[in-house]
């Protein structure tokens, strides 16, 4: 992470934000001991990611940083660093509560819309190619049926998902 | 009875008051009062001819109730009261009131409204003098002989202080040897001396032959007179009230003669019993019978029963030279009678098993702090040498992990507070034996408060200690190369690390002792949300507990090093002794007394007086009644406002009392303002009140003040009567709800005020009129503003409309 300048652009009111989510509740708990970064699979191979670095920046409020950058996609969901927190931050959770505020404010990094315009219009995530449908029945599986879209458009409408992902397609 | 005499006295503070209140008018209004005896008016009642003039109308019988108007509230009473007493009047027949604080100047812009307001404070103190009953001085007996729960570093040396002062002194300690985890610690930071000598602590030294005042090793405390030390024992019961307990202590079997046995070691050359040496660490085996270091107190053997074969092998008996051993012992119950009892059982050593990532109990080479500390001891197991326990081969590798267990939300959230220094002195102990050997510590926050702390911290730097800014997240063991890995990253370099390490040492949370909490309800104290004995205020009374002859020292109240340890010992020492010196406790008579006639049956007092003072007992064959100690009542009332059918009352504040000051302070308004009584406790609920007057804050005259000792003593119907009286609101003004003086006083109130706004509602009275606030004494700001809003509502609300019946 590149060093943070002593800018004044810290919104302190961010902390409040993920406390007041669903998952982000614990934030304001952590001491920076740094159990959940040593328990980091994707921090030994990554400069771009470090849980105790993700919640730092979010407890100095460095919203935009955190919001517009790479590191809170990273996060594998492996639930180690959460498992071990000492002061029981819910460090995965706060993850989660973090990509949720960024696709809110229209943060989606391009995989991300990707794999959501593929379930709104094909209802899969991984498109099927001319490529799979020849080597089905070269190994003998059945030709793919086609996926309930219709169904599962109803789930992601109930859900907002298919808001989210319109504005995204908008910005 | 005899006729009531009133003497008023009147202060004017130098004429400080009569440029506000009319002085003349005042006088004249009192005189009229009916049972006034007396009007006086000075510049001081205090002290000097003011007091002077109080104490001789007493004397000459002119008065037999005293009314002081003076400032300075508490210092002016506690004069007065003494003198009145000493000219030969119960000092209880003595009321004194502030026209300053309370009146003159939150007032002083309107001074005709001040006057009239003073004229109803005078009146009311005057109704309750009027009422006012002695009290009587009460004596109750304090043997003055102490039992000392624990024989440790803080146990031993309040032990030694008592004794020297002539005090019988009971030192139980429930293992077979005095020392405590101290003397197992093996030194102490940050001068690295030895820790043995608090087996025979700090004292005027007591053997002939030369010891310095500084190093105690083997003064000979132990020898004392009036010290009688009980080993391998523990409390299983306690009766009695302070000052005259009775304890019961069982001794468990030794099964050796401490007479008897004169240490020379042959039984355990003969004993074929084996064990893993729990007070070593387990790095040793010791035998059946056993002693922990070559060095104890009393320097006996003792039996491991769990291990010995008593009758089947009898091997020792064979051999002993005295005869000392005696298999058949049993357990033994015996009474002590003492006057007070000082828990100082300690805290210990947390066992990290639970957090399974760092693996301990499953690696041999993962240890604690503690079990290195017997490690680097030369009576230790291994005479002071470092190894590896799973090949005993050297460890020149060696990481130390901070935070085990504590400040760890899932297991001990507090911060142990000692065992940063632990860590760093063994650290350096590892370094001075070894230089080529490879330490490193990883910290979460290296936490050197104390007293040359964090020199200490600096040496270990220079001695090139490596320190680790990073809580590891799992310790695993690579069998290839046969050593430990730890995984951490260092914040400081950014880096991930995996650090190798031969032997890996644990820091340990520090947990309240084993039994703490038996002993706590043995004793009917209170323990804190972490499971320690809890102090009956912190910063003031910092050995003291709920039951006054119950003290408290050491690391029972929290882990703490030596010299903390030792300065709380000897507090609670003087404490005792203080306590206990005359052998008598003297006390007022000021406490709650039960009608019988209207009492029955319920457990509401009971179960209510935070100070455990009334019992139930019985009236007749089917029905019981609520008694009160008159030792153990601290006079709060808290009972007064449980009780559902009015079967309680204080002696120093009768209904009648509270009744007639109350319509008295109701009884004159002089202002176009809405009357508010404010009922306030004597604690922070009234000295706010006075602090808001100090400092000149101004309120409107309208606001009446009247305490009660505690704001638990009052009823859900006092809310109603002073409405009844005229209040148009009432304030009530207790402590914090976390801070009352009474435990649960004021908590229970903030209940009782819910209750009474559903019962205005009923009655067609806004609820909005009843407030309670809970205040500190240095928040006058506060109650000078909610004097004003409340005034305020009032006006909005207009005058009380009371239900038309």
């Amino acid at each position: 992470m590149e060093q943070r300048k002593a800018e004044n652009t810290n919104d302190l009111a961010f902390s409040k934000e993920i406390s007041s989510r669903l998952g982000g509740e614990t934030v304001t708990l952590c001491y920076q001991c740094g159990t959940c970064a040593s328990s980091c699979p994707v921090a030994r191979i990554t400069e771009k990611f470090n849980p105790r670095e993700v919640i730092k920046m979010s407890l100095w409020g460095e919203k935009k940083e955190i919001l517009s950058g790479d590191a809170i996609w990273l996060c594998c969901s492996c639930y180690n660093c959460q498992e071990r927190c000492p002061q029981r931050v819910e460090i995965a959770d706060v993850i989660y509560a973090l990509r949720n505020i960024a696709i809110k404010e229209g943060n989606v990094p391009n995989i991300y819309s990707e794999f959501a315009a593929g379930l709104l219009n094909e209802g899969r995530i991984v498109p099927i190619s001319k490529f799979l449908e020849k080597k089905r029945p070269e190994v003998g599986l059945p030709p793919l049926k086609p996926a309930g879209v219709d169904a599962l458009r109803k789930i992601l409408s109930a859900t907002g998902f298919d808001k989210l992902q319109k504005k995204e397609e908008a910005s | 009875m005899e006729e009531v005499k009133i003497g008023v006295f009147l202060s004017d503070c130098g004429k400080q008051l009569s440029e506000i209140l009319d002085f003349d008018a005042l006088t004249d209004y009192v005189k009229k009062v009916s049972g006034v005896a007396l009007v006086a008016r000075d510049s001081e009642f205090w002290r000097g001819s003011g007091l002077q003039a109080i104490v001789d109308a007493v004397k000459d019988g002119k008065i037999n109730r005293v009314v002081v108007a003076e400032n300075l509230p508490k210092l002016s009473e506690v004069k007065i009261v003494q003198a009145v007493e000493k000219a030969g009047l119960n000092p209880y027949l003595v009321a004194v009131l502030d026209l300053k604080d309370h009146c003159a100047w939150p007032h002083r812009d309107k001074p005709l409204e001040a006057t009239e307001k003073a004229k109803a404070m005078l009146l009311a103190a005057i109704e309750r003098a009027k009422l006012l009953e002695p009290i009587e001085k009460l004596q109750f007996p304090a043997l003055k002989s102490v039992l000392i729960i624990g024989g440790g570093i803080a146990g031993i040396q309040a032990a030694e202080d008592l004794a020297d002062l002539g005090f019988k002194v009971h030192l139980v300690e429930k293992a077979p040897f005095l020392g405590g985890l101290a003397a197992r610690a093996g030194r102490f930071f940050p001068t690295d001396d030895c820790s043995i000598c608090i087996q025979s602590p700090a004292s005027d030294v007591k053997t002939v032959t030369h010891t310095s005042r500084k190093c105690v090793y083997r003064s000979g405390f132990t020898e004392i007179p009036n010290l009688n030390i009980l080993t391998n024992s523990k409390i299983v019961g306690v009766e009695g009230v302070p000052g005259n307990y009775k304890v019961t202590i069982e001794k468990k079997p030794r099964y050796v003669n401490e007479l008897k046995c004169v240490g020379c070691d042959l039984c355990t050359t003969v004993c074929p019993v084996e064990v893993p040496d729990e007070y070593n660490a387990k790095l040793k085996t010791r035998k059946a019978i056993y002693m922990n270091i070559p060095n104890v107190y009393p320097p006996v053997y003792v039996i491991d029963e769990s291990a010995c074969k008593f009758e089947d092998c009898a091997k020792c008996v064979e051999v002993c030279p005295t005869k000392a051993i005696e298999l058949n012992q049993k357990s033994k119950k015996t009474t002590l009678n003492v006057g007070s009892i000082i828990v100082a059982t300690g805290f210990q050593e947390y066992d990290p098993s639970v957090i399974k990532e760092y693996h301990y109990g499953e690696y041999p080479d993962i240890i604690t702090n503690l079990e290195f500390a017997r490690m680097i001891d030369g009576f230790g197991p291994t005479n002071g040498t470092i190894i590896r326990p799973s090949n005993r081969k050297p460890a020149k590798r060696i990481v130390m992990i901070q935070c085990v267990g504590s400040r760890d939300r899932r297991w001990n959230p507090w911060c142990s507070s000692i065992c940063c220094m632990i860590s760093l002195k063994h650290a350096m102990l590892i370094k001075s034996a070894y230089p080529d050997a490879d330490v490193t510590i990883c910290y979460i926050d290296v936490r050197t408060t104390g007293r040359e702390h964090e020199y200490y911290y600096e040496k270990a730097r220079e001695m090139g200690i490596k320190f680790v800014k990073g809580r590891p997240t799992e310790i695993v063991h690579d069998p290839e190369v046969d050593l430990l890995i730890v995984d951490v990253e260092d914040q400081i370099s950014r880096k991930f690390l995996e650090l190798e390490a031969d032997l890996v040492v644990l820091a340990p949370a520090m947990v309240p002792a084993e039994g703490t909490k038996e002993l706590a309800e043995i004793l009917g104290i209170e323990l804190d949300e972490d499971g320690f004995f809890k102090e009956y205020n912190a910063k003031l009374r910092p050995t003291e507990t709920k039951l006054r002859g119950v003290f408290l020292c050491g690391g029972a109240t929290f882990p703490k090093d030596a010299p903390t340890t030792s300065l709380h010992a000897h507090s609670a020492a003087i404490k005792t002794a203080k306590f206990l010196n005359t052998g008598k406790i003297v006390k007022d008579q000021k406490t709650a007394v039960v009608n019988e006639e209207y009492c029955g049956d319920c457990e509401f007092c009971p179960v209510t007086c935070p100070y455990g003072a009334i019992t139930l007992e019985p009236k007749d064959e089917e029905h019981f009644v609520a008694k009160v100690s008159d030792l153990l009542c601290e006079g709060c009332g808290i009972c007064v406002g449980t009780c559902p059918v009015n079967a309680i009352e204080l002696r120093h504040f009768r209904p009648n009392q509270i009744q007639a000051q109350m319509a008295a302070l109701m009884s004159i308004n002089g202002a176009s303002k809405p009357l508010v009584l404010a009922v306030c406790c004597s604690e922070c609920g009234g000295t706010v009140v006075d602090s808001s007057g100090m400092a000149k804050m101004q309120y409107p005259a309208n606001v009446r003040v009247m305490k009660v000792p505690c704001t638990g003593f009052l009823q859900v119907h006092q809310f109603l009567r002073a409405f009844e009286a005229g209040a148009q609101g009432v304030m009530v003004v207790g402590c914090k709800s976390d801070g009352c003086h009474y435990e649960v006083g004021v908590k229970k109130t903030e209940k009782k005020v819910e209750l009474a706004k559903t019962l205005l509602k009923e009655y067609g009275i806004e609820p909005e009129r009843l407030e309670i606030f809970n205040m500190v004494y240095i928040e006058g700001d506060k109650f000078a503003e909610a004097a004003r809003m409340m005034t305020e509502k009032l006006e909005k609300l207009g005058p009380l409309q009371l239900m038309k019946t």
